[in-house]
């Protein structure tokens, strides 16, 4: 089945009203909620909220999103289902949704950046020694006498200080 | 075409490590050394890369094919080898002469 997505954004402060006028009108299947890190928005937000809901035969649906900074109204109340999307979201993007259930999923508490943000640094990523920092070397008779040096690469993923501790 | 194996076609290869920087697995080792040769004709002799080494470890590789989509030379490919299966580490790990395309000795 081909289905065209409607995507639509919402004000943050009007993330509940609109989900409801969806509930209301038909859209009462959730099917989810994530968190897009979108880092430093116009300055004013970090994150996008998404949500999928769907009339039941799912013959429509919508995509709602959100532009938030770390707090959300929670929608548990109005669609239970959510409740559990909402503590992984709140887990991996740090996101507090303000009403729901906190309490955590997967991640104790005091774990440091939430994992899915991208600010969030891999530690097996620093700690690994990475391929593509080797340069070709100049070599006479076997031995080396110098480097085609360019640039000091760096990883993706690894902050600048992070390789000279 | 089968997604089955990326093959490396070594004289393609500049060792410009493109496909090692990109490969988010990090999966493919590179070594390379650089010799001067001096065509007839020309005025200074030029600068190449020559091929030493190049492994895929193909116990981290995800098969996302990114580094075919990266290499500018086309060296890389999609091949129709079978997916390797072994019991240590080591043999996941092939070389140049493993890697070369089917089809080619």
């Amino acid at each position: 089945m081909n289905r065209v997505f409607t995507w639509q954004q919402v004000a943050p402060d009007q993330w509940r009203n609109k989900i409801s006028e969806l509930i209301d009108s038909g859209f009462f299947y959730f099917d989810f909620l994530t968190g897009v890190d979108r880092e430093n928005i116009d300055g004013q937000a970090d994150c996008e909220v998404v949500a999928h809901l769907a009339k039941p035969d799912l013959s429509d649906s919508r995509i709602i999103f959100t532009q938030v900074k770390s707090e959300l109204a929670s929608i548990a109340d109005l669609a239970p289902a959510s409740s559990w999307y909402e503590r992984e979201c709140a887990e991996m993007y740090g996101i507090t949704f303000t009403g729901g259930d906190t309490s955590p999923l997967l991640r104790h508490e005091g774990l440091g950046r939430p994992p899915l943000r991208k600010s969030a640094v891999l530690a097996a990523r620093v700690l690994t020694p990475w391929p593509g920092g080797a340069e070709p070397e100049i070599r006479e008779d076997g031995r080396k006498v110098g480097n085609v040096s360019r640039r000091r690469q760096r990883p993706p993923g690894v902050p600048e200080n992070w390789l000279s501790p | 075409m089968k997604h089955s194996f990326i093959a490396l076609i070594e004289d393609k290869c500049t060792s410009c490590m493109l496909c090692v920087r990109e490969c988010p697995a990090w999966c493919i080792n590179l070594d390379s050394h650089t010799v001067e040769v001096t065509e007839e004709g020309a005025r200074r002799p030029k600068k190449v890369n020559v091929l030493d080494s190049f492994d895929i470890d193909y116990s981290l590789c995800m098969y996302c094919g990114v580094c075919i989509d990266v290499c500018p030379f086309d060296a890389l490919a999609w091949d129709e080898h079978r997916a390797l299966t072994s019991t240590n580490r080591e043999d996941m790990i092939l070389s140049i002469a493993d890697l070369r395309p089917s089809g080619s000795s």
